[in-house]
């Protein structure tokens, strides 16, 4: 009899044992200090954080003291190009509420960079990236036409 | 030592492992924002405990010992706020383990199988959900949940004067946490009827004059707002919305919300009141997620509602436990009775945690039960595909638990950016929320596209 029970009991308590195992490796790596691969990401640049939609890494890296107006790397994959400023990057990514916090955190446009991006915008078509990038709009600047 | 020593012990390792991991969870997450900071600030502005127990008195709440404990944990923090709020929490949740397995008999090997899938049940379950990410600042349903452990577990010991003494002032310290509270009432009373002696006539005659007292003041003497948002077979229905629809008084939207409370203990569907897996259908794309709860929801009821059905005609012989098993089984579905009775205005999950956490014990028993009857190589093939088929699924949501908890951090995260444009005008608000938006921002999270895709439809997060 105990023979017939053991293959199910084991059945029950194998895929249970696996979650604890997971459950497990989180408490040991803890336990020494290490991120669980399960809780580890990676260091994002400025304007990843803002494609990324990561308002908390755009205003914790802003206030460590990033430029929120220069230009950095993007990994493949998170935008079609390498290169971008973070507002690129966040009206790139259709994030008006990003392209919001970056005007709170000194993220500032001339004319040119403003027009650039509000033709960006309306490529895109998202009324509320449109309106976020024209928040910018220098006093001086008209809209001028985005055809080119 | 006795026999039971070890797979006990294996049991409560593998519980305190769970609760751990969660707890590492816990303590990545961020304080919540929209509904924990105002409590914080409170805590700061509050004279002291006393003050913040009484500031409940005439609120539409009414959670005294809730708001007081909010209170203690403020001043005993010194500054760590985010570490005084989080180790509570984790405290909570390791009594919750503890009393859980305290609760099961564990004595041979396949109680140790049946133990561990219990485990697995308890801490997969929807309505476990909210116990782990609810936290405003400290969770309000989860010290309910110890509490009626702590009942089951008083109703089942040695009777004593203690123990009587014991049961009153879980109750009294449950009501004045919660108003789902009562449901100590209902355990220690259950207990009582399936045959526990654990808690006197007496105790018990005490503790209905106190639930009685408390009713009375709770529904009478102090406001009610009882309607909240909820979900309605594939739609999710705002308080006007319900009103419109359905009137002010009892309608069929109450009886809804009770049979769907029931259903999402014993089938995770539907979610707080809404059919998403329905909903999904209709949409066409159903995610892995939402077969994974309902198949191993689904097998599980099965297996308890077998076993619920032959409670009558087992004898000692067959199971020495078998007061123990019908009690347990009496419990559980007079705390889901309960529970779905008190959860008659709007349906949430997490309001049916207790019962939830009682299917996870008569879980235990099911398979227990199952596996001790098997007699012939065909029965056990069939009952290990079985057995695999769910324990597979409960243990995926397990792992979906600690997803969940990274994919909150996340947001959490992200509600503290805007904060230094929202601080506080006075001195020590404006300086007590800059601190904890410098800690929220300053702890690591994980950003959503470092985790592959498949993980949203496999793990169950946010429906």
């Amino acid at each position: 009899m105990a023979r017939l029970t053991t293959l199910p009991a084991v059945c029950a308590a194998i895929p249970a044992l696996v979650a604890v195992g997971f459950c497990g490796a989180i408490c040991v790596a803890a336990m020494f200090g290490w991120t669980p691969t399960f809780w580890r990401g990676g260091p994002l640049t400025l304007a990843e954080a803002a494609a990324l939609r990561d308002q908390a890494e755009v205003a914790r890296l802003i206030e460590a003291g990033a430029d929120p107006n220069a230009e950095y790397p993007l990994r493949p994959d998170v935008l079609s190009v390498n290169r971008a400023t973070p507002l690129e990057a966040a009206v790139a990514a259709r994030r008006p509420e990003i392209v919001s916090l970056l005007r709170l955190e000194g993220a500032t446009l001339d004319g040119p960079g403003w027009h650039r991006l509000h033709c960006l915008a309306v490529e895109i078509g998202e009324v509320d990236v449109i309106n976020a990038v024209d928040t910018y709009r220098p006093a001086t600047g008209g809209p001028g036409s985005c055809t080119p | 030592m006795t026999i039971a020593t070890y797979p006990r012990l294996l049991v409560a390792i593998c519980a305190a492992l769970i609760a751990g991991s969660l707890g590492y969870g816990l303590l990545q997450v961020p304080l919540q924002v929209n509904d924990s900071l105002p409590k914080i600030v409170d805590a700061e502005h509050s004279p002291g405990i006393w003050a913040s127990f009484t500031s409940e008195i005439g609120t539409t709440d009414f959670r005294p010992l809730w708001v007081a404990e909010i209170k203690v944990l403020f001043d005993v923090s010194r500054g760590h706020v985010h570490l005084a709020y989080k180790a509570f929490h984790i405290a909570l949740l390791l009594a919750a383990f503890g009393l859980f397995v305290a609760a099961l008999r564990i004595e041979t090997g396949v109680d140790l199988a049946a133990s561990l899938f219990a485990l697995c049940v308890l801490a997969g379950s929807n309505t476990f959900t909210g116990l782990v990410k609810e936290a405003t600042p400290v969770n309000v349903y989860l010290p309910i949940v110890v509490f009626v452990l702590l009942a089951i577990r008083l109703s089942r010991s040695r009777h004593t004067w203690g123990v009587d003494a014991a049961a009153v002032l879980t109750l009294i310290a449950a009501c004045l946490t919660l108003e789902s509270g009562v449901l100590v009432w209902v355990a220690l009373v259950a207990g009582r009827i399936a045959g526990r002696r654990g808690v006197s006539d007496r105790a018990l005659v005490c503790a209905t004059v106190v639930m009685a007292v408390y009713l009375v003041v709770r529904l009478t003497m102090l406001p009610l707002d009882t309607q909240n948002a909820s979900g309605y077979l594939t739609e999710r229905l705002e308080p006007e919305q319900i009103r419109a629809r359905f009137g002010a008084g009892l309608s069929r939207f109450n009886v809804y919300t009770v049979l769907a409370s029931i259903s999402s203990v014993l089938f995770s569907e539907p979610r707080d009141g809404l059919f998403v897996a329905l909903r999904a259908w209709e949409a066409g794309d159903v995610p892995p997620r939402m077969w994974i709860n309902i198949v191993s929801s689904v097998i599980t009821t099965v297996l308890i509602g077998l076993t619920a059905c032959r409670l009558r005609s087992v004898t000692v012989a067959a199971e020495p436990h078998r007061d123990d098993m019908r009690a347990d089984f009496f419990v559980f579905g007079a705390l889901l009775a309960a529970s779905a009775v008190a959860s008659f205005a709007y349906a949430k999950d997490v309001v049916m945690s207790t019962a939830g956490v009682c299917y996870a014990l008569v879980a235990f028993w099911a398979v227990r039960d199952h596996l001790i009857r098997v007699r012939r190589v065909g029965a056990a093939a069939a009952m290990a595909a079985v057995l695999l088929v769910a324990s597979s699924l409960w243990a995926v949501r397990v792992v979906g638990m600690h997803h969940a908890l990274r994919t909150q951090a996340f947001a959490f995260h992200n509600d503290w950016a805007l904060m230094r444009y929202n601080l506080p005008q006075d001195p020590a608000g404006h300086r007590l929320v800059s601190a904890l938006r410098d800690d929220a921002l300053s702890r690591p999270v994980i950003n959503p596209w470092f985790i592959p895709r498949w993980a949203d439809r496999v793990f169950d997060i946010d429906f």
